[in-house]
């Protein structure tokens, strides 16, 4: 009788672990169509509206649908003519004037013309009135009036310095919309009433759900930075938000999806996986700050000691960090800026781990090894607190451990996004995190520039009292630098200080990658990150 | 009877209010200021406001009132059918309600069949069959289907049937197709339990005298098992039912991540962690509505498939 039983259970597991085992057949793919499964919606904000969009995946599908007055060079980050065939610039950088392409026209019929343009400005200008928090606000900084020249020239005229600005002309976020798109109502657009020149047109979009594109016909002005010059080589591209991951490996896997793109980097046991299905792995820094962490460093605050803060800086072995929260083919970062960013300067000697050298600051700053493994002075434990939102990541884990051998306790403290957003707001950490991308170095000013930043605590806490209007200083110098060897000199200067003061600590590179099937061809990277598909080919 | 029905719908109305008004106040207590996640979700933190800009960003988010006279409002709106506003998506949530519920409504309904469908049959079977080794295999199965976990069955029916045979979709809510294996993956553990209570059931059945009258009348097994102890075993499972109703708005929360479906599991999931607290409230309030209504009318199906059971007041 038990015998019995025990062989009935077997079958039972057998019959479900054999199950699990099954060969696997792909299907064959219709070559017209693209699909790309990204990890997910943004649920906070739900919109496709560019000039308020910074959700990365949103900005991928945007690239190809609404087109802007210039483009950049992934390679050397030159602002290259798009929509404006050449520009001249006022020599105090307050007047931009575009000479605008001939011949386009939006998906709707509507001409492309120096109104058209204005009205776009304008309407952006109107809605940063409406809502100042919007995400686009930061690029039209100083943005005045624009003045029509003729038909096929327009004036935009700033009222502030902005070296960022011819930049910013070359996003998603400045995008053109037809006229008609600024006549829906915000909401409207954000639920997809956007309307562009680019070589797709936005079907339809089901927020949290997924969305198409479907080629333009008679397309036929792409930048120099796409190679196919004509309409897109796929009639449609197919979106879906795939939360589970590995339901969306599984996908990818078995060839129900061409492209595979997650927020997160492969691990390294997924990259041997895709690899052996002959995946490409499309890689990508995002230009923008490094994932850096930044100190509390006001009032008696543990941080506001320079020697701790350059003793974590030593703590961080980012070698080890890239290749094993990733893989060992993992570019370590090297700077407060991810490589990809303009004007970026390495630091790499100041970033060396040096657990010696940590001690050795340490035991000056007066914290003595205790017999728990932790420092202490005057009977207090060196503790940094660190507010995770969510949940806890490898990485997080990882840091901690590096900082416990040189005897700091580093609190993983896990909230909700809810809590960890008031946190943050009321100075309630040692140690927090931000990042943002966007292909120029002016993008640091929402970070850590108390005066522009999206949070003005975390970014006043950032620096000593002291050296706070030095900061101040730098980023003034590189918002009205015009000329490129300025600018370099200027931001150079940036980097150079934060990670002398060890106001910045970097982590890690912010790779994007993406897995495309070997049916997928063509796959090119923007300057800031994003894919071309019109230049995509899919072989059937 | 129409006293006892009143009394009935009263019961089910405090009940709501009670679900209504805990929900309001833990959401309440919960560390995190709803005003700095709003104006995050439209980047920018609160931080970067100067006190009058706060004060009118509270007055525009209905958030300066007190926590009394806010819940006084919201509880009022619910009354007149009115959910209120979401805090972050910007949109009435009976809208986002309409939207979202059909989704979750054909998964429950589709995974409430199957489950009584799977969990009658087995346990029929299992009283059925006389071999031992197949009738100890049945019923160890309920046992085994309660303690796989949803999400692992979830990743595991995916495997199977949408990447290895490829029969039906792994994600996704167009179509009847993929409802399937979400249904299914929702199914399983209820099933499990309606065939252990039906099995112990028929067991117990199996002893009464009026099974034994039957075998006398000359009735085969098959007969008395479907005319005596079928109907006196299930009873039970009505009652299973109506609890079901409850577990499957927790269980859309997995299923719904799992098979990338976006119905009211995902929505309520990610409404607690933003603290939309309208958003919240609005799918406790409808799904201890369903839960309210579904269990009232287990109540009044009783008396109806037993007639032993009465409602009335006994008359001696």
């Amino acid at each position: 009788m038990k015998l019995q039983r025990t062989l009935a259970s077997a079958a039972i597991l057998l019959a479900l672990g054999l199950a699990g085992c099954s060969p696997s057949h792909p299907d064959a793919q219709a070559a017209s169509t693209l699909k790309i499964a990204f990890f997910g919606d943004n649920t906070q904000l739900v919109s496709l509206d560019p000039f308020q969009v910074y959700w990365l995946e949103h900005r991928v599908v945007l690239r190809n649908v609404v087109e802007s007055l210039t483009d950049q060079d992934p390679q050397t980050g030159q602002i290259i003519p798009w929509l404006a065939e050449r520009w001249d610039v006022s020599a105090d950088a307050r007047e931009y004037t575009f000479h605008l392409r001939q011949g386009v026209t939006f998906s709707n019929g509507e001409a492309f013309d120096a109104q058209a343009v204005k009205t776009a400005f304008d309407s952006d200008k109107a809605f940063t009135a409406e809502v100042p928090s919007a995400f686009g606000a930061t690029y039209l900084t100083g943005y005045d009036h624009a003045e029509v020249i003729d038909p096929h020239t327009i004036k935009l005229v700033l009222s502030t310095p902005n070296a960022g600005f011819l930049q910013a002309t070359s996003t998603t976020n400045l995008a053109i919309l037809a006229p008609e798109s600024y006549r829906h109502t915000a909401k409207e657009r954000s639920l997809g009433a956007i309307i562009g020149t680019g070589p797709f047109v936005l079907d339809h979009y089901t927020p949290e759900s997924g969305l198409k594109l479907v080629k333009r016909s008679g397309y036929a002005w792409a930048s120099a930075n796409v190679q196919n010059k004509g309409e897109s080589h796929v009639a449609t591209v197919e979106v879906t938000y795939v939360p589970e991951e590995s339901v969306r490996n599984g996908q990818f896997l078995q060839g129900q999806v061409d492209i595979l793109w997650p927020r997160n980097p492969f691990a390294d046991v997924d990259l041997k996986l895709l690899q052996s299905k002959k995946a490409t792995i499309q890689s990508r820094s995002l230009p923008g700050p490094a994932w850096n962490l930044y100190p509390n460093t006001h009032g008696d605050r543990i941080l506001a000691d320079a020697d701790v803060r350059l003793a974590v800086q030593k703590a961080i072995d980012r070698k080890t960090y890239a290749s094993t929260v990733y893989s060992p083919e993992f570019p370590v970062v090297d700077g407060v800026y991810d490589v990809t960013t303009p004007y970026f300067r390495s630091q790499g000697p100041k970033l060396g781990y040096d657990p010696q050298g940590a001690a050795a600051l340490l035991d000056k700053a007066g914290w003595k090894m205790g017999a728990d493994g932790y420092r202490q002075k005057d009977g207090k434990r060196l503790s940094l607190s660190y507010n995770v939102p969510t949940k806890e990541t490898a990485g997080d884990v990882l840091i901690q451990d590096q900082l416990r051998k040189v005897g700091i306790d580093l609190a993983l403290k896990v909230r909700t996004t809810a809590e960890w957003f008031t946190a943050n707001a009321a100075g309630n950490y040692d140690l927090t995190f931000s990042y943002m991308t966007r292909a120029d170095p002016i993008v640091l000013q929402t970070i850590l520039d108390p005066r522009s930043a999206i949070s003005p605590t975390m970014a006043t806490n950032t620096y000593p009292p002291a050296i706070l209007g030095h900061a101040q200083g730098l980023f003034d110098a590189g918002l009205t630098a015009t000329a490129s060897d300025q600018r370099a000199k200027a931001y150079g200067d940036l980097q150079d200080f934060l990670i002398d003061q060890s106001v910045a600590i970097p982590v890690f590179e912010r790779v994007w990658q993406a897995a495309t099937a070997p049916r997928v061809h063509n796959f090119r990277w923007s300057a800031e990150g994003f894919a071309f598909l019109n230049d995509i080919e899919v072989s059937p | 009877m129409s006293r006892y029905l009143l009394g009935r719908i009263g019961q089910a109305l405090l009940v709501l209010w009670g679900a209504f008004t805990i929900t309001y106040f833990i959401l309440y207590l919960l560390p995190g200021d709803p005003l700095s996640i709003m104006l995050n979700a439209s980047g920018m933190e609160i931080d970067a406001l100067t006190p009058e800009q706060l004060a009118k960003a509270k007055v525009y988010y209905g958030l300066d009132q007190s926590l009394l006279v806010r819940y006084g409002h919201l509880l009022w709106g619910v009354l007149h059918g009115d959910l209120g506003q979401s805090l972050t998506l910007n949109r009435p949530v009976t809208a986002i309600l309409a939207e979202r519920l059909p989704q979750t409504l054909a998964l429950a309904a589709s995974a409430i069949a199957l489950s009584l469908a799977g969990g009658i049959g087995l346990a029929y079977l299992a009283a059925y069959v006389r071999w031992r080794p197949l009738k100890t295999a049945l019923s160890r199965l309920p046992a085994l289907g309660f303690s796989v976990p949803v999400f692992w069955m979830g990743l595991l029916l995916i495997q199977v049937f949408a990447f290895s045979l490829g029969w039906f979709p792994s994600t996704g809510s167009i179509g009847a197709a993929s409802l399937v294996l979400p249904a299914v993956t929702l199914a399983i553990p209820s099933a499990a339990v309606y065939a252990q209570v039906l099995q112990r059931g028929f067991l117990d059945v199996s002893r009464e005298p009026y099974i034994l009258t039957a075998q006398a009348k000359g009735l085969s097994r098959g007969q008395v098992q479907a005319r005596h102890g079928f109907r006196n075993a299930a009873l039970p499972l009505l009652t299973l039912v109506g609890l079901q109703v409850g577990n499957t708005v927790s269980g859309a929360v997995l299923v719904e991540t799992i098979f990338a479906r976006n119905g009211v599991g995902r929505l309520v999931q990610e409404a607690v962690l933003r603290q939309d607290i309208p958003v919240v409230l609005g799918v406790v309030t409808v799904s201890a509505a369903a839960f309210v209504l579904v269990n009232l009318l287990v109540d009044l199906l009783y008396p109806i498939l037993d007639p032993r059971i009465s409602h009335a007041p006994k008359v001696t």
